[in-house]
């Protein structure tokens, strides 16, 4: 075959798959299910806009929330990625790195730009342009149980970690079921929920020079405090064997004084355990006033390999739009990332909401590192093996802090 | 005799053998491919490495300690499972009342998916709201909760405990099929010689079960070295990596860590650990059988 006609055939078979896209364009959409609302808000969406756009295909693939980095690792790898994805914002530069998202800058107007919060805009920005748009976003508050805060004698919300211990170890002084704080001990999140105390005993995960701050003194300090909590029985047994639904659900069936959570229990509190007295306040502080909240956020991304950017686009377009993020984040129970929709009464006079809201200042978000997971595993495998006694907390934050370095490429 | 070469035995088992290698050799070439290269954790090849992720796998303190319990969890669900299955299909293959409803319920748990069973146990082994906690408390044989899964002590011998109860409907349906190939004058004629129950269970019923028993073992030794589900929905592997297998480890290395190279390394040394293990026991089943 000469070379005119391979152009020739080329062209052809360009032309023919064009036009095989001007009569449907797809844009498929992988979404982490959230709760079962989640499927259902997208599928509305979907039809919203296919019924605005006509020419448009919009797929929806609803993925467990558990499984969705291992559908997205093998869909790339075959090379059967969808166009718009969510992912956790800390997975992001991973996908940066490997030239898998592509950059939104081109389609993002400033009047866009300013539906958002810069706060969560912010972490999806990576060498200077923007590369997801904040789906969901959380927070982490203490929920407390008033009624066992009655029954205990404690007037005031601990606002410190020593008040918190004090107060905890009054709670569970109260009955063999009962625990003062509730401690999550296993799977996702494990090392988060020792963030919160080493966070306010001013630690920083990734020091200035580039290492692991788990080697600190504010490691130390925190780890100590959760063990000698857990001594003294102010957590419930056995913390290594409850996840966080699992505290969760000790709380919601009052057996627990305090826990740290996300903005979500409220929502399942008011469909599960209507007559559950709690209340929200911000995490303890430590001895110099320091406290830090988890951030989170988790990002709608557009794939470089998509075929229909523009379409895509304007599927974004719409999900950011006021009425279709007021539905998502009231019924997800997400911190709204829209100053529009925080003005609604909906969430500007939830008490619950303003609690987490208050905090976003405190906020930390996961550092942004190639690698994330593996150190948080790290981090998790660590506090465990000190709250299951296995191992002196200076010891063994040391060897994780090592490891960690390792990883960080120290 | 003249065959037509149509019928020559390897033509005829051709059609099986290329369906066997679409199916096991072509995603082992890949495997392979991926375990010599530099991948990201994307499965995209970055380049040839050699034995690096070889070498990282084994140099993993990790990576020993799940080889070890995969070595107990394979043992300890393997012979457990044999040594409960074999009185079990005995008293199944006697005649007695309700003995067809008493093998419905030993298959049972065999149609219930492996995975739900697993969610199912982590329920009842929960500390403070779990079934068995409550059980043994009702029955008085504890006085306050045990919390299963919290420390590898307790955790890894009852997810033992499991995989054996799940393995025994399998194992059952062998050792039932052994047993009614036995004639029953065998059994008559060592009645009348006067041999005790004890004599005629080890030199009749054993030795003509032996082939039995072997397959018994090579294919549970496969399923259970492979097993996933219910150690990951248990523990996850954890505390600290306390009660991982092979497996188990595996998956946080390829899935959760997105170290596709190494994972695949692992893979290959699973996949060669097995069929090193398996070819050893089929050799000595059959030696033993011959002399």
């Amino acid at each position: 075959m000469n070379k005119t006609a391979l152009k020739t055939a080329v062209a052809g078979v360009a032309l023919l798959s064009m036009m095989g896209w001007a009569q449907a364009e797809t844009v498929r959409v992988t979404v982490a299910e959230y709760s079962s609302k989640t499927g259902p808000y997208f599928e509305e969406a979907a039809k919203a806009f296919e019924e605005a756009n006509p020419d448009a295909d919009i797929q929806i693939e609803v993925v467990p929330w558990d499984v969705l980095l291992q559908k997205l690792t093998t869909d790339i790898s075959g090379g059967a990625n969808a166009d718009l994805s969510i992912i956790g914002t800390r997975w992001l530069i991973d996908f940066v790195d490997q030239g898998i998202a592509a950059p939104l800058d081109d389609h993002m107007t400033q009047d866009f730009k300013d539906r958002f919060f810069p706060v969560f805009l912010e972490p999806s920005v990576m060498q200077e342009k923007t590369y997801g748009l904040p789906i969901a976003a959380s927070a982490r508050a203490m929920y407390y149980n008033k009624a066992l805060f009655e029954q205990a004698g404690i007037e005031e919300v601990p606002d410190t970690w020593d008040a918190l211990a004090e107060a905890a170890e009054k709670i569970g002084a109260l009955g063999d079921d009962i625990a003062g704080f509730g401690l999550q001990g296993k799977e996702i999140e494990t090392d988060v929920y020792f963030y919160y105390a080493f966070w306010a005993y001013g630690g920083q995960l990734v020091e200035e020079d580039g290492t692991s701050g788990l080697d600190t003194d504010a490691g130390y300090k925190a780890a100590e405090m959760y063990k000698s909590l857990i001594d003294s029985g102010a957590t419930q047994p056995g913390v290594t064997s409850y996840n966080r639904e699992d505290v969760q659900n000790l709380f919601k069936q009052g057996k627990v004084g305090m826990m740290i959570t996300a903005p979500f229990l409220s929502n399942q509190i008011k469909e599960e355990a209507p007559d559950l007295e709690y209340g929200v306040a911000a995490i303890p502080a430590g001895p110099d006033g320091d406290r830090g909240t988890y951030g989170v956020t988790d990002s709608i991304i557009m794939f470089e390999n998509s075929q229909n950017k523009e379409l895509a686009w304007k599927f974004l377009d719409q999900l950011f739009t006021t009425e279709w993020r007021a539905k998502f984040t009231s019924g997800e129970g997400f911190l709204p990332v829209n100053p529009e929709v925080a003005e609604q009464p909906a969430f500007a006079d939830n008490a619950d909401l303003k609690e987490f809201t208050a905090l976003l200042p405190d906020a930390r978000f996961a550092p942004v590192i190639a690698g994330w997971e593996e150190i948080a595993a790290t981090t998790s495998d660590a506090v465990q093996t000190i709250y299951l006694g296995n191992g002196e907390p200076k010891a063994t934050l040391d060897a994780a802090a090592e490891e960690i370095n390792g990883i960080l490429g120290n | 005799m003249i065959r037509s070469p149509l019928t020559n035995p390897y033509v005829l088992i051709l059609p099986g053998f290329l369906l066997a290698a679409f199916i096991i050799l072509w995603p082992l070439y890949q495997l392979g491919t991926i375990s010599l290269n530099d991948v990201n954790r994307f499965g995209q090849l970055r380049g040839f490495n050699g034995v690096e992720n070889y070498v990282a796998v084994f140099t993993d303190p990790d990576f020993l300690g799940a080889l070890w319990r995969t070595f107990i969890w394979t043992g300890g669900i393997v012979f457990g499972t044999l040594i409960v299955s074999i009185p079990v299909a005995m008293i199944l293959n006697e005649d007695f009342y309700g003995r067809s409803l008493a093998r419905v319920i030993i298959m049972l748990p065999w149609a219930v998916s492996l995975t739900m069973t697993a969610i199912v146990w982590r329920w009842a082994l929960n500390g403070e709201s779990g079934m068995l906690n409550s059980g043994l408390q009702g029955i008085g044989l504890i006085d306050q909760n045990i919390q299963w899964l919290a420390r590898a002590s307790t955790a890894f011998p009852v997810q033992i405990m499991i995989g054996i109860l799940v393995t025994i409907p399998f194992t059952t349906t062998i050792f039932l099929g052994g047993l009614s190939s036995i004639p029953d004058d065998l059994y008559e004629a060592a009645k009348l010689e006067g041999a005790s129950r004890w004599q005629t269970f080890r030199e009749i019923t054993l030795p003509l079960m032996k082939p039995f028993l072997n397959i018994s073992i090579v294919l549970n030794m496969i399923y259970v070295f492979n097993s996933f589900p219910i150690i990951w929905a248990t523990t996850q592997g954890g505390p600290a990596n306390s009660t991982d297998i092979l497996v188990t480890y595996l998956y946080k290395l390829g899935f959760r860590f997105g170290k596709l190279g190494e994972a695949s390394a692992l893979s290959v040394m699973m996949f060669v650990l097995l069929l090193a293990f398996t070819i050893l026991y089929v050799a000595l089943a059959m030696r033993r059988e011959r002399t």
